[in-house]
């Protein structure tokens, strides 16, 4: 069973970077090399808090095959980096804050004389009091481990009044949430090659989600001009948030500059682990209260989120999950406050689904909770307390107009009466169940963040029509959907279509490769040009055929007349218009916000999700198994069928992975387990062998934002319906994730038997 | 630890390795310990075997050594001599294989970086079992991760791959 698409069966395109992915053909930039390259490796603390009280290079410095050796003194500009603020020292100097902290890079002939080279690097450490625990870290007498203290950022917001609201609730529910800190775990680690250029320009061949914010953060540390300095960030082997950050791009850089010769880092996975982002832990005291009838009166929550050493997107993270508390439920009473703080741990950051995962994780808890208190349909309860088609946003804003919520939760509904029953199990000592979620997720970076969109199109003298986007492909598609749109819009063949990504030399401004804003964009974009370069195209045509522009149209290799005849093919065209200036239309503007959010960051575009779990739970081992997993997606038009299949389930998989294997857990600073026979995520045997997505591809009438974009959507509701069946089964309720077996085996031995709803 | 005994850590000793990759015989010299992924991709450039773990968990750098699925991180330059490797380069001949056909119909692949292990290790499957269960497809297959599909399309790709050749039986 495939994808069910409801209003049109699309064909099933082969991806354009398809074929040099099977063949292992595609180089990514971790394959390149280039003539007299040397190999970077980079010397990170061994400890997770500490003063630095000495760094010595000498003896590092003589062995054979080490071509330079760079520390703090060899920062020629900031010696910092971060998204939002820079915080996060490029080379540390005098201190520091997790075991991730690069103190110096070294570039060698050989990658083990590098290693070598590491090992010979004395640093001299006086150990700092070391803060795990984010409560800790609040406490006023904790080390500060940044000049403003430990809380990096407080979100809030409130309406109405809880309190006098939890007055007229019959029912309250009280609990905490615990959610773990989960890799990323793209297959390619994070690394490239830095090549100076003859012309003193540099060249980052480095993956990453947004090329121009990379070019702007490297001319920050560089002291470099931006124009002096070229991006190059595509393919990439899977990113999912990990990659957007700068990480090996500064010590690439300043080794180039220092010998000269292009520098190649590529981290092992060991190395990748302990340097690299994560999603936030976070602690969420959710109170929410009903009254008789089912209504949801009021809902207070409180978010601790573990940042770790560095800030990065920590603040907006946390503004995510502030927002996305309520969900796309209606309540008159809330109040939200969310602590984002920092500790010694690893740098939690930007990771698919943004915050949203954990906290839709304990709301959906709530709901399921509170619907069993009242005794009331799970399903109903939603319903009872859905949003609108015209309701504000989660935080009061105006949106746009969506049936998004109320239609993924009908499609939740039928898949729920298909799946019922059909279990027959053998063994007495499994028991099956069932468990449904809904989610709400914002696209794009919100309001009152800089958010810029736009692309190129244009007639190369190859006779190709050229489309540029300065997006990144991850691995999510990209191409495909660019194509895809180009095709769709100007009847024309893949031949005919070049498409420029990926290379700030190259690229106009599209904003970053986050926050499923790419395939939204591509398409706002494209319905910003097409008419122009239509014209222009077309009356260039008119120009070398003497035919009338209107009996023109553009299709597959060429302009044709009236539909019926090719009558000039692109390349001709080209040839015959090599002394016209290039036809080049070009757009810019901004990612919708809403009008009258006062919440920064608030969103005005949202998709939607709802998942169908079916566990089995083994009553002797506690291992749950996911027998069938299920999603509803409302997020506009589908664009590339093969994309969109692919990002639900694998976003659904991840989450999978999320509710019942994967913690990177820390133990006073330092990651336990570092590489993937240790920190376990799916595998094949470890999913549902039939998945199934259902694509509401409905629109608002007049409403002019085209596909929203499903990066992130399909990790959203997966978690609290996997933990919902499992209730089903055993009468458990799980407040953390991974849930642990052990628990699993407690809690069914003392509780005894299974609890119907 | 002294500078002597890094110097002769730099230098380990070398042997020649003769070996058939893709059908052509190659000849190295090269350190006995070194791992067949480094020297596919660092010595013969063959990077469409990738490297991920190198702790043999993945199959990321999964090849085929004498016909059997192997992760060439784990495979040391000795234990190659003599053999006959088969790398994603090799699977296509003038045409795709079916099973990089069916990949790309079905999108069993993303990002792509577990592409090449995961088609040699269903290549590696189907040349002993051309009409595996569920169940066998998910025992061969557990070796390589995939972060990207959640294996849906990829496990399309492989029941494609069946289907049409029993059909063409």
């Amino acid at each position: 069973m495939a994808i069910q698409i409801s209003l049109f069966n699309k064909k099933k395109k082969i991806r354009p970077d398809g074929l040099g992915k099977v063949t292992g053909a595609l180089k990514y930039l971790t394959d390149l090399s280039f003539p007299g390259m040397l190999y970077g490796k980079i010397l990170r603390s061994t400890e997770p808090h500490a003063e630095i009280q000495s760094i010595s290079v000498d003896q590092a410095k003589q062995l054979p095959g080490v071509r330079a050796i760079v520390t703090y003194k060899d920062v020629p500009g900031l010696n910092g980096f971060g998204l939002i603020f820079p915080d996060q020292p490029v080379l540390c100097e005098d201190r520091v804050r997790y075991v991730g902290d690069a103190i110096a890079a070294v570039a060698a002939d050989t990658i083990e004389i590098a290693d070598a080279a590491l090992q010979l690097i004395k640093v001299e450490y006086k150990k700092l009091p070391v803060i795990v625990d984010p409560e800790e870290a609040l406490h006023p007498n904790a080390p500060r481990l940044h000049p403003d203290g430990n809380l990096l950022h407080r979100a809030y917001y409130s309406k109405g009044d809880v309190e006098e609201g939890f007055q007229s609730c019959s029912h309250i529910v009280e609990e905490i949430y615990e959610l773990p800190r989960q890799m990323h775990a793209y297959m390619e680690t994070e690394g490239g090659v830095i090549v100076p250029e003859v012309d003193g320009k540099l060249t980052v061949y480095v993956g990453t989600q947004h090329g121009f914010k990379d070019r702007y953060q490297l001319s920050r540390i560089l002291n470099m001009n931006e124009t002096d300095i070229r991006i190059v960030s595509s393919p990439m082997g899977g990113s999912f948030g990990g990659k957007d950050e700068l990480n090996i791009q500064p010590y690439g850089a300043l080794l180039a500059l220092a010998t000269n010769c292009p520098v190649k880092i590529h981290q092992t996975r060991r190395e990748s682990v302990r340097a690299g982002l994560k999603r936030h832990p976070m602690k969420i005291t959710m109170k929410t209260g009903v009254d008789d009838s089912g209504k949801i009166l009021s809902h207070k929550v409180k978010i601790l989120a573990d940042t770790g050493a560095y800030a990065t997107l920590g603040p907006a993270v946390l503004d995510f999950s502030v927002e996305h508390a309520p969900g796309p439920y209606v309540i008159p009473n809330i109040e939200i406050e969310g602590l984002s703080v920092f500790t010694n741990n690893g740098v939690a950051g930007e990771f698919r689904g943004f915050g949203g995962n954990q906290v839709t994780f304990a709301l959906e808890g709530q709901i399921d909770r509170l619907a069993e208190k009242l005794k009331m349909d799970p399903l109903e309860f939603r319903e009872k307390n859905l949003r609108q088609v015209d309701s504000p946003g989660p935080l009061g804003q105006k949106i746009a107009p969506t049936s998004g919520a109320r239609d993924v939760l009908e499609a939740i509904k039928e898949k729920l009466h298909e799946n019922t029953n059909n279990s027959h199990l053998s063994d007495q000592w499994k028991v099956t169940g069932t468990g449904v979620a809904i989610s709400i997720h914002g696209g794009g970076l919100g309001v009152g963040r800089i958010d810029p969109a736009g692309g190129r199109l244009s007639f190369t003298k190859e006779g190709k029509i050229e489309a540029a986007f300065g997006f990144e492909e991850c691995g999510q598609g990209l191409l495909a959907v660019i194509e895809t749109l180009v095709m769709e819009e100007f009847k024309c063949k893949e031949d005919d279509i070049r498409i420029v990504v990926g290379d700030t030399d190259s690229v106009p401004i599209s904003g970053s490769s986050t926050a499923s804003r790419a395939t939204s964009m591509v398409w706002n974009s494209i319905q910003r040009m097409k008419e122009t370069f239509r014209d222009e195209i077309l009356e260039r045509a008119s120009r070398v055929t003497d035919l009338p522009v209107n009996e023109l149209t553009m299709g597959p290799n060429g302009i044709w007349l009236t539909d019926e005849s090719l009558c000039i093919s692109y390349v001709e065209l080209a040839e015959k218009t090599l002394n016209k200036p290039l036809l080049k239309v070009e757009t810019s503007f901004n990612f919708p916000v809403s009008p009258d959010a006062v919440v920064d960051g608030s969103h005005f575009l949202y998709a939607f999700s709802s998942v169908l779990a079916r566990v089995e739970v083994d009553l002797l081992t506690g291992k749950v198994k996911v027998l069938d997993l299920e999603q509803a997606i409302a997020a506009g038009p589908v664009v590339s069928l093969l994309g969109y299949q692919g990002q639900i389930e694998g976003g659904g998989i991840m989450a999978l992975g999320y509710s019942l294997m994967e913690e990177a857990k820390m133990e006073n600073g330092a990651y336990v387990n570092d590489n993937f026979d240790t920190y376990l995520i799916p595998t094949i045997q470890d999913v549902p062998f039939v998945m199934n997505v259902e694509a509401i591809e409905k629109l608002q009438e007049g409403d002019i934002y085209g596909p929203r974009g499903v990066g992130e959507i399909g990790t959203i509701a997966v978690a609290p319906a996997i933990v919902k069946a499992i209730h089903d089964a055993t009468g458990c309720w799980v407040n953390k994730l991974p849930v642990s077996r052990e628990f699993l085996l407690e809690q069914m031995a003392t509780r005894g038997e299974k609890r119907w709803v | 630890m002294g500078m002597k005994e890094h110097a002769e850590i730099m230098t380990p000793p070398k042997m020649e390795i003769s070996l058939t990759i893709n059908g052509t015989n190659v000849v190295l010299q090269v350190p006995p310990t070194k791992r067949l992924v480094t020297i596919l991709r660092e010595e013969l450039h063959l990077t469409g075997t990738k490297i991920s773990c190198e702790v043999g968990r993945c199959g990321a750098c999964a090849v085929q050594m004498n016909n059997q699925l192997v992760n060439s991180c784990l495979v040391m330059a000795y234990q190659a001599n003599d053999t006959s490797i088969v790398t994603i380069e090799g699977l296509a001949g003038e045409e795709l294989d079916p099973i990089q056909r069916a990949f790309l119909e079905e999108g069993g692949f993303q990002c792509g970086y577990c592409t090449p292990g995961m088609v040699m290790a269903v290549n590696a499957l189907l040349a002993t079992n051309p009409s595996p269960s569920d169940e066998q497809i998910q025992e061969a297959l557990s070796g390589n991760l995939c972060r990207c599909t959640g294996y849906g399309g990829i496990i399309r790709a492989v029941q494609k791959v069946i289907t049409n050749n029993n059909q063409a039986i």
